[in-house]
């Protein structure tokens, strides 16, 4: 039977042609070699990269017996490749550094290692309190926080002190007040706001209340404390003196540009900036580069939200590489390397042991070291984190007038519902 | 041509058979006829096969897994997953038709509003797009200098990768980008093309016609070259005008390219994704977000992941377009038929 | 319809009874500045953004692109340098062209098998086939995401070429088989008759007469397999796990992180990727116009 066999061998040839060019990835754990581990760094390929790649390098050489692949991964597409490669326990690296917001939801699924009681979480104690409670899920500890940043008011000292202003506002009707008198002495906007929810926050972290009461079960987003944020939000973008809002996808970049020739005289953001700031034309005197806490809100405490990113390990890994990854990642997180990473990348360090004289000589670092406190640690629910998406498409309609406040927080809380239908209110 | 199967093809298609004895019907068993069947075609299977294993495998069983995750209330925390040596198993459950009708009719009111500007997004850009390659094809179909010079140039917006050329126009649609540099140099208004909800549509259309024009030229161009010289003869010795040479030799003469270039306009327009994905990425832009890409937000957009609410809006993604193709190649069937034997 | 014969002479060797040429094949002055204005403009357009983004990746900083007026004076080819040196694009390139040369290789093939089948054998299954061909290409795919990456972990394509190459030729050869067919279609059918009088069997046939012959139709398919490859970026984002195997679009990404995007080495990359498209499409575009032909008419 010729014919069969020359179909037969037809279809054959197509499976074997591509699964001959599939990967011979089957390094289990037989080795008696070096245990191999891969690191997803989700750091700025091009800026912050080299540092992280430098320590992996002295890693290494403490450690003959671990070899570790790094793996530079988009921060776009990580969270999406991590889920899926974890969730068909396929391709998934042994260490992550995952966003803080990412945590719960891994958590939830299984696929984090509990570090308390691992090398990993050693010196546990040395840690900022709020990042290892952010870290924590279900009462136990599944990531180390690597790299820390909140939301800081950075503002032009030159502008401010020509307008007559001496210090930061600490309020935000102080904050309206002070862009009108800036926008009539010195003719140039005193606020720029970027319409993105995470700014946001601070407008409802003043208020004392959050999107969600995690303890009570209770979406909180359209509560009255919330609207009153939302309210003076609204309020803030619509006074003079504050530049018109910028809905368009480079806002935010042209924001940071008028920031930075002096076309506006502060923004909220946080300590990724500070070194494109200090590049800009306004600011070749580091020292007229002001830093304080956000302004606060009818309550008086001001709260801004805590972002940065945890070292996690892989639960689907063996043994071995487990060992390894939790070596790793102590490795990692050790006073010693964050000072390293500080220096170079000027990213903030998540322990106090690590913030050295030298750190500190940055003063974007100093700066927002010691707004720190002002955090507020979300709450360890897998959902909060997607709650940012709606929250956005319903923040630029009622900043833009298209829905009014009440509508758009309603709206809020209808997405939110979806996202936890076992939440009241 | 591509054409659809079903509308009169002009080549022949004899069945070369190669041991024929002509098929005994009735009577013979049915092993018989299965092996008969075997020998005659097995040509034919055999040359399939690839195509077929590839679909079934990358879309077919993909896609009736979907189907399945459609019925339930899979997410990406219930349904099964392999840590390590732990399997956890799926945990989701039946739900029916559920999905569908909070879809369709929940208080979310998410999907009509998506599928009516997707329906929009559709027409305009493939009724534009086909004019201006249409447009574009006539003008090229003309003896000139430099021809392929323009050619070269015209198709180059298909040939550079999109997430290349629409990473481009972001920046020219900014708000003090090119396009409104040039507005306002003519003292017209800028509207901010990336954030106004109206502007956004605008642009995203003009983008895609954009990227689809060259596809639609070159086809219509081929279409163009494929009318005999001798009809334009016959009918310019008859008297015709330019203009009635086109509407009665040039528009029918393309009515098979035409047809098949529409249809797929349409199928690959409501399913573009890349174009309003990389143009708007994935915030402030709800207004201007079709099926596909508000899909792919439910997906892969929030934690955790709703499998099954993507899936569901995927499957009917799928069936409108089927209904739409079925209506649309009955009707094309039946103008053949009026028009008569014309192509 | 049958014409006298004498009438399908060109309309450029007729002449008019008062010895003008005849309309249709002559241009007056303003007509052929109109025509060649038109087609500048619409080129003009078609270039424009591509000429942008080349123009952008000659500003060396980072923020230059707000800035556009100020790129001339101080214009240079940092970006490609840094880009060439520094980066993966060595890589990223040439598994780019791994996938999409693989992609155009099988897809091809099995698209141009499928049609010849279709267009020359009447089948059982083959009015369902052609259906499942334009069905295929109407389910928006990205949703298919999570059971295509589980079905290539468990093929162990996982981060491979072929298990891109699979998924690539997925979404490709439906429409290549389509269009195929239809290029088949307007071959005659004697050649395969003579194919068969001459011993070949139906393989042979189509290998050695048929093939040849229709190379403008397999150009477009080639054509259209190597750029959805080429271009595609979701699914390679996704499947291609270690940074040896990135793709050029997968790389692309790797400029834009969470809060900075290095926008002069994405222009200059972007105009890096844009070359080797537009060669290959210098390569076929002679039969791009055949290739996607109607049937021809016949006499």
């Amino acid at each position: 039977m010729r014919r069969g066999i020359s179909a037969a061998v037809l279809a054959a040839a197509v499976t074997l042609t591509a699964a001959a060019c599939g990967s011979s990835s089957d390094d289990s754990a037989k080795q008696s070699g070096p245990v191999t581990i891969t690191w997803w760094d989700t750091s700025d390929a091009t800026n912050e990269a080299p540092a992280y790649k430098a320590l992996v390098a002295d890693f290494e050489k403490a450690n003959p017996d671990i070899k570790v692949t790094y793996v530079n991964v988009p921060f776009a597409n990580a969270q999406t490749k991590f889920q899926t490669a974890a969730s068909t326990g396929n391709g998934a690296p042994d260490v992550l550094r995952a966003d803080v917001g990412w945590l719960p939801a891994f958590a939830k699924a299984g696929f984090l290692v509990p570090l308390d009681g691992t090398p990993a979480a050693a010196q546990k104690s040395s840690f900022e309190p709020q990042l290892i409670q952010q870290a924590t899920y279900g009462g136990k500890l599944y990531g180390m926080p690597e790299v820390t940043d909140t939301l800081g008011f950075l503002y032009n000292k030159k502008l401010f002190t020509a307008a007559g202003i001496t210090q930061a506002p600490t309020s935000w009707t102080a904050l309206e007040a002070d862009a009108a008198q800036i926008k009539a002495k010195d003719k140039v906007d005193g606020f720029a706001f970027n319409p993105a929810s995470y700014y946001a926050m601070p407008f409802i972290y003043g208020e004392g209340t959050d999107l969600i009461d995690a303890a009570n079960k209770k979406i909180t987003v359209d509560s009255p404390a919330a609207t009153k944020g939302m309210d003076e939000l609204n309020t803030l973008v619509h006074s003079p003196g504050v530049s018109k809002l910028d809905t368009t996808a480079n806002g935010y970049a042209n924001i940071m540009d008028a920031f930075e020739s002096g076309k506006v005289a502060s923004i909220i953001n946080g300590p990724w900036e500070t070194t494109n700031i200090l590049k800009g034309s306004a600011f070749t005197d580091a020292s007229n580069l002001g830093i304080a806490a956000v302004p606060a809100g009818s309550t008086g405490k001001a709260g801004a939200p805590i972002g940065g990113h945890n070292l996690v390990a892989y639960a689907g890994a063996d043994a071995a590489h487990q060992a390894a990854s939790e070596k790793f990642i102590a490795f990692m997180t050790s006073a010693a390397s964050e000072s390293t990473i500080a220096q170079k990348n000027a990213t903030l360090p998540t322990r106090s042991d690590a913030y050295t004289s030298a750190v500190t000589s940055n003063a974007g670092i100093a700066g927002f070291q010691k707004i720190l406190s002002a955090g507020v640690p979300r709450p360890a629910v897998p959902e909060y984190s997607s709650l940012y998406t709606p929250m956005q498409t319903d923040l630029v309609k009622m900043l833009d007038g298209q829905e009014s406040v009440p509508t758009g927080l309603h709206n809020i809380d209808l997405a939110a519902k979806k996202l936890l239908p076992d939440y009241q209110g | 041509m591509p054409s659809p199967s079903t509308t009169s093809s002009p080549a022949p298609s004899t069945a070369p058979a190669p041991a024929a004895s002509p098929p005994r019907r009735a009577g013979l068993p049915l092993l018989s006829a299965l092996r008969r069947s075997y020998d005659r075609h097995w040509y034919a299977w055999a040359m399939c096969l690839p195509v077929a294993v590839v679909l079934v495998l990358v879309v077919g069983y993909p896609l009736v897994q979907g189907l399945y995750l459609t019925f339930t209330d899979a997410n990406s925390l219930n349904v099964g997953r392999t840590i390590g040596v732990n399997h956890i198993p799926d945990s989701f459950h039946w739900i029916g038709l559920r999905n569908y009708i909070d879809v369709l009719t929940g208080p979310d009111n998410q999907f009509w509003p998506h599928f009516v500007w997707t329906l929009i997004w559709t027409f305009g850009c493939v009724a534009i797009t086909y004019g201006i390659g249409l447009g574009l094809a006539v003008l090229l179909n003309r003896p000139m200098r430099g021809r392929t010079v323009y050619r070269l140039l015209l198709i180059l917006p298909w040939a550079v990768p999109t997430f290349v050329t629409v990473f481009s126009w972001r920046l020219i649609l900014a708000d003090n980008g090119a396009v409104n540099q040039l507005l306002h140099a003519l003292h017209l208004g800028q509207p901010s093309w990336l954030s106004d909800p109206f502007a956004q549509r605008v642009a995203a259309i003009a983008v895609n016609v954009w990227v689809g024009v060259p596809f639609q030229m070159v086809s219509l161009l081929g279409g163009l070259q494929s009318i005999p010289d001798s009809l334009y003869e016959a009918a310019e010795m008859d008297g015709a005008s330019p203009w009635q040479r086109f509407r009665y030799v040039t528009l029918p003469g393309l009515r098979p390219v035409s047809s098949t270039v529409i249809l797929l306009g349409v199928i690959w327009t409501f399913n573009q994704f890349n174009v309003i994905y990389l143009l708007f990425g994935s915030t402030d832009s709800d207004g201007v977000q079709i099926l596909v890409t508000y899909a792919y937000r439910l997906f892969f957009g929030q934690q955790p992941q709703d499998y099954a609410g993507a899936a569901t809006v995927g499957m009917l993604c799928l069936s409108l377009l089927i209904v739409f193709t079925s209506v649309y190649r009955r009707w094309l069937a039946r103008a053949q038929a009026e028009e008569g034997v014309w192509s | 319809m049958a014409l006298p014969t004498d009438v399908r002479d060109t309309a450029r060797d007729r002449k008019r009874p008062d010895g003008r040429p005849s309309g249709r094949g002559s241009r007056g002055r303003t007509a052929s500045a109109g025509l060649h204005g038109l087609l500048v403009a619409a080129s003009f357009v078609a270039v424009f953004p591509i000429g942008w983004i080349f123009y952008i990746s000659l500003g060396p900083g980072e923020f230059d692109y707000q800035h556009p007026g100020r790129i001339l004076s101080h214009a240079t080819l940092s970006d490609y340098g840094y880009v060439l040196a520094h980066t993966g694009f060595g890589t990223w390139m040439l598994n780019s062209l791994i996938v999409g040369l693989g992609t155009m290789a099988v897809g091809v093939l099995i698209s141009a098998s499928a049609g010849y089948a279709v267009s020359r054998m009447r089948f059982p299954g083959r009015r369902k086939l052609m259906y499942t061909f334009l069905l295929t290409q109407m389910f928006p795919v990205a949703v298919l995401m999570v059971p295509l990456y589980r079905i290539l972990g468990q093929l162990r394509l996982l981060d491979s070429y072929g298990g891109l190459i699979l998924v690539y030729c997925a979404t490709a050869v439906p429409y290549c088989a389509w269009l195929l067919k239809g290029y088949f279609d307007t071959i005659p059918v004697e050649i395969d008759e003579a194919g068969r009088i001459d011993g070949l069997t139906p393989f042979g046939t189509f290998w050695r007469l048929i093939v040849p012959l229709a190379k403008p139709g397999l150009s477009v398919a080639a054509f259209y397999t190597f750029l959805t490859a080429w271009g595609e970026v979701a699914f390679a984002s996704q499947f291609m796990l270690s940074e040896g195997k990135y793709t050029l679009a997968v790389g692309l990404q790797t400029y834009i992180s969470q809060y900075n995007s290095q926008w002069n080495y994405m222009a200059a990359t972007a105009v890096l990727i844009a070359i080797p498209a537009a060669v290959v499409f210098y390569v076929v575009q002679k039969h791009l116009v055949t290739g996607i032909t109607a049937g021809s008419t016949k006499g």
